[in-house]
């Protein structure tokens, strides 16, 4: 029996879905945006000009980039530990915990986002917490605020960091743990000399397929923002539904398009660079 | 220096700590398990407040709910009034995302077989063609099909986008990369020994698969079928651009219901669909197991 053939229709199926929508799209880049849902029929790059030109595209792309990275860091911040101590519970205890991370991240996000908008309504308890530690000021609306968007982002983060880390930290070997402690390294200096440097690799290659993720995030900057949020993906729904300029929104989702291909080739460059942790361990 | 260092090392151990090592033991477990629960309550929160919202009588502003946390008092009226247009959104996502479920996996299965089984050149790559549309940004995916469907109807006169058909293939392509991906891992970690005693024993090729090969994979297949389906249930992103008018998609009714009116039986409604992905993964876990999914969601955006 010749398996390769079972290849061919889903190949064929995935291959005319990419290429049709993604090239018909992506080609309305390249016509100059009449407004209205119109493009003239040459070639140029004025829409692309427009996004140099205007300096809330730029400033809307540089603000995706500084609200992933932040989030980023947050979410190492948080998880590196989180994945260590569930992958050193016992394995029927941390499946479950682990499942329930991964329960956490199908609930759809306008619904959690829904929540938050709640938590932190104007006169919550936890608006009023924030006020008394003097975090926020009396004003301070938590719809609309860059604090908001990247709580929002959090959510999405942890779940997708946990699921990438636990098998990371899983992959490390307790009794390499063992050993060291045996050797009289005290609790912090194994964390610090064996944990860290072993989990690396996968910890950077995580990372950087999360900062993918949230550059092209959407729904938690769309309500959580509540408008005044403008990132990348922000700016895309609203040239379309608001403006009717495809051009200017094909434009923009190239760029956004460009900036996650790069991030994709460093992530498989470092995995390719940095020595994988099962290799140190064979 | 040697003799210093080993010095020094004996003398830290004669030296009484004020604190044993089992108290250390001990506080690093307690904060490892404060952590835990910490993060455990950050991320469900949001949840836990909305279904807290879902029985609070609530009052109206400005035409809008008010949903407050903590709740001012406990009835479930909101979960009999929830209004048929809504139960509607929720009927619409679950036969969209098992569709997409089923046919991802009707063509997901074969892909993930031809690949790891088949020997020709550059699998590699056409693997790595199927695990291409998950890079691909969300937002980009559902503008483009929404251009990709006004060309196509102006083209031939088949527009997608007055049914959820448009939908359908746009979740279609990026629910097969997940089935592939998780059915594909599991191949790969399936030995040959057990496909070539079989023939050794006599069975033909067809029965192999089915009685050998396919119930092993099995619950990858499942794995992948679950990530399939709830990537379909819980997308707002892709299906803004491409429900019509009578056929959104549950999540697109809480994305505009926020935007616009706030119904006051939001929370309720959400909270029922909750219990519903909930007790899908739970059956899943009970099925295929933990260590299944999570290798499946290897692949994920």
């Amino acid at each position: 029996m010749r398996w390769g053939l079972l290849v061919v229709p889903p190949l064929l199926l995935t291959v005319t879905l990419l290429s049709g929508s993604l090239f018909i799209f992506l080609s309305s880049s390249l016509h100059e945006d009449l407004g209205l849902g119109l493009l003239k029929e040459e070639y140029s790059l004025y829409n692309f000009r427009q996004i140099l030109d205007y300096p809330s595209y730029l400033e809307g792309f540089f603000l995706t980039l500084r609200l992933s990275f932040y989030v980023c860091v947050c979410t190492l911040i948080i998880t590196w530990p989180l994945s260590y101590i569930l992958s050193r519970l016992p394995p029927k205890l941390s499946m479950l915990l682990v499942g329930l991370v991964l329960a956490s991240t199908f609930i759809s996000l306008p619904i959690k986002a829904l929540g938050l908008i709640i938590l932190f309504g104007t006169d919550s308890f936890a608006m009023e917490f924030l006020r008394i530690t003097g975090l926020v000021d009396e004003d301070f609306r938590f719809v609309g605020s860059l604090f908001g968007v990247a709580v929002g982002y959090t959510h999405l983060a942890i779940g997708f960091m946990v699921m990438m880390m636990f098998s990371v930290m899983q992959a490390i070997p307790k009794s390499l743990e063992e050993a060291a402690r045996i050797h009289g390294a005290s609790w912090g200096r194994t964390l610090l000399r064996v944990i860290l440097p072993l989990s690396l690799p996968g910890t950077i290659s995580a990372t950087l397929m999360l900062f993918n993720l949230l550059t092209g995030a959407f729904v938690s900057a769309t309500l959580l923002g509540g408008g005044k949020i403008l990132t990348l993906p922000v700016m895309i729904q609203q040239s379309i539904i608001l403006f009717n300029e495809y051009g200017i929104a094909a434009a923009l989702a190239a760029l956004l398009l460009v900036t996650v291909f790069a991030l994709n080739l460093l992530s498989v460059f470092a995995a390719s660079r940095l020595t994988p942790t099962t290799k140190v361990i064979a | 220096m040697t003799a210093a260092s080993s010095r020094n090392s004996a003398s830290r151990r004669n030296a009484k700590p004020l604190l044993g090592a089992a108290f250390w033991r001990r506080l690093r477990a307690m904060i490892a398990w404060f952590w835990l629960s910490l993060v455990l309550l950050f991320i469900y929160a949001p949840i836990l407040v909305v279904a807290s919202a879902s029985v609070d009588p609530g009052e109206y502003i400005m035409n809008r709910a008010f949903l407050q946390f903590p709740p001012k008092g406990f009835t479930l009226h909101w979960y009999f009034n929830i209004s048929p247009s809504m139960w509607l959104t929720v009927f619409n996502s679950l036969i969209l995302a098992a569709c997409v479920s089923a046919a991802s996996v009707l063509l997901g299965v074969p892909a993930a077989l031809g690949i790891m089984r088949g020997s020709f050149a550059g699998r590699n790559f056409i693997s790595s063609v199927f695990r291409f549309p998950l890079q691909i940004p969300f937002i980009v995916v559902g503008v483009a099909f929404l251009q990709g469907s006004y060309v196509l109807a102006a083209a031939t006169g088949i527009n997608l986008t007055t049914t959820l058909t448009g939908l359908f293939f746009a979740h279609l392509l990026v629910g097969i990369p997940y089935v592939v991906g998780a059915t594909g891992s599991t191949l790969a970690q399936l030995s040959p020994r057990y496909d070539e005693a079989a023939l050794t024993l006599g069975a033909s090729r067809w029965r192999v698969f089915r009685r050998v090969t396919f119930p092993l994979i099995l619950p990858g297949i499942f794995g992948g079928a679950l990530f399939a389906f709830l990537v379909s249930f819980t997308d707002v992103t892709i299906a803004l651009f491409l429900t019509p008018q009578g056929y959104e998609t549950f999540p697109v009714r809480v994305f505009n219901s926020i935007q616009n009116d706030l119904e006051s039986s939001l929370p309720a409604a959400a909270t029922i669909v909750f219990v519903i992905s909930a007790a899908a993964i739970l059956i899943l876990q009970r099925v295929a197991g933990m260590e299944t999914i999570l290798r499946s969601s290897g692949s994920k955006k």
